[in-house]
């Protein structure tokens, strides 16, 4: 799901950037309007954006491929519209650190993981409809927020690199890996979906003020 | 016996020509099946893809770019099933050669500087799982950092 540099045209990489940008704004004006003072909301985002950097650093070999954990859904869940910057630090440091995604593609890297987080956070808004408090509906909101997160990225992904596979690449080969790779996704996302819903469940019996992102 | 002479002196002749042919010829024939090998020494470069977590790229697909030619490939090629991929670069152009290795998405893009006479050069554009772990340390460390430094109590 992390973009190399050198893979997508200028164009996109451009374009990714202006998206991400937008989203950032938006992001930190709704934060402002729902927060006052962010300050309070940051220890949350940081640690978040811990455990997003060490997220992709731990492997799940899926034959052929391996493919790494993302969190997208889980920042989602907990941070509310804290997410996208956070998935923004993130993405940097990985690219800076360990070339994981590229400074080029920094801007659709943000977006193919900070709008699927975005997403999580509206699906798991949802439990006020079924009641705060109960552990089923928000367990099960949870699972589907964090999973629908994974195959949204994944799919995002697989879209954009078929589309913006160089000429002098075998366009078919390339199609058939990306769409392998996308599969392999699915795994991930159940493990994801599931680890999210322990952690809100967790959350919801020990510090549920923690997961009251849509509130405040 | 003048005559008998002369005839076993002619069948001589024959025989010698026929010998003189049948060493001859199959020689000619051999020669026009003739293979001709010639070599030049040259050095050849090894890319291994992996995943960073040591996984092969297997059937990566991989194009060399000369130097002075970023756009147009010199050379596209695949990886085997090791992630391995072989290719001699002309010594006619020396200067950064540039190797893009590809699969699904993932890839990197390597620089590799071909003198007239190199041999023996290697090079990477990895970490090793020591310098990794420390850079991934600290990077938490410092978002652990971040967390306490904002949730210490307000003045």
């Amino acid at each position: 799901m992390h973009i190399p540099d050198g893979i997508i045209s200028t164009t996109a990489a451009i374009g990714g950037y202006a998206a991400a940008g937008g989203m950032t704004w938006l992001s930190l004006y709704k934060i402002k309007q729902k927060y006052g003072n962010p300050r309070n909301g940051i220890p949350r985002a940081a640690l978040l954006t811990a455990a997003f950097f060490a997220a992709s650093l731990i492997h799940i070999p899926i034959p052929p491929v391996s493919v790494h954990l993302v969190f997208s859904g889980l920042l989602g869940v907990v941070l509310g519209w804290f997410a996208f910057p956070a998935v923004l630090v993130g993405l940097l440091l990985q690219a800076v650190m360990f070339q994981h995604g590229g400074l080029t593609t920094l801007g659709v890297n943000a977006c193919l993981m900070g709008l699927p987080a975005l997403m999580a956070h509206r699906l798991f808004c949802l439990r006020s409809l079924f009641g705060r408090r109960k552990p089923l509906p928000n367990a099960i909101l949870a699972f589907l927020a964090a999973f629908s997160a994974v195959a949204a990225g994944a799919i995002m992904a697989a879209l954009l690199l078929i589309y913006a596979t160089p000429a002098y690449f075998d366009a078919a080969a390339e199609k058939t890996a990306v769409l392998t790779l996308s599969f392999a996704h699915l795994p991930v996302a159940l493990l994801e979906g599931t680890f999210t819903a322990m952690v809100v469940l967790f959350l919801l019996r020990v510090q549920p003020t923690l997961l009251e992102a849509d509130q405040k | 016996m003048q005559s008998k002479f002369r005839s076993l002196s002619s069948t001589c002749l024959v025989g010698f020509a026929v010998a003189v042919c049948l060493i001859i010829l199959p020689a000619d024939v051999a020669l026009a099946h003739g293979a001709e090998l010639q070599y030049i020494e040259r050095s050849a470069i090894e890319i291994t893809a992996r995943y960073d977590s040591g996984v092969p790229m297997a059937n990566a697909q991989v194009a060399v770019f000369a130097p002075g030619s970023p756009a147009e490939p010199w050379l596209t090629g695949t990886c085997d099933s090791e992630g391995q991929f072989f290719f001699t670069p002309d010594p006619e152009i020396p200067g950064l050669w540039e190797v893009q290795v590809r699969l699904a998405g993932h890839g990197d893009l390597i620089r590799i500087e071909v003198a007239e006479n190199t041999i023996g050069a290697t090079g990477t554009t990895g970490f090793t799982s020591l310098q990794k772990l420390l850079m991934a340390l600290s990077v938490i460390w410092g978002l652990i950092g971040t967390a306490l430094y904002f949730s210490r109590r307000q003045r």
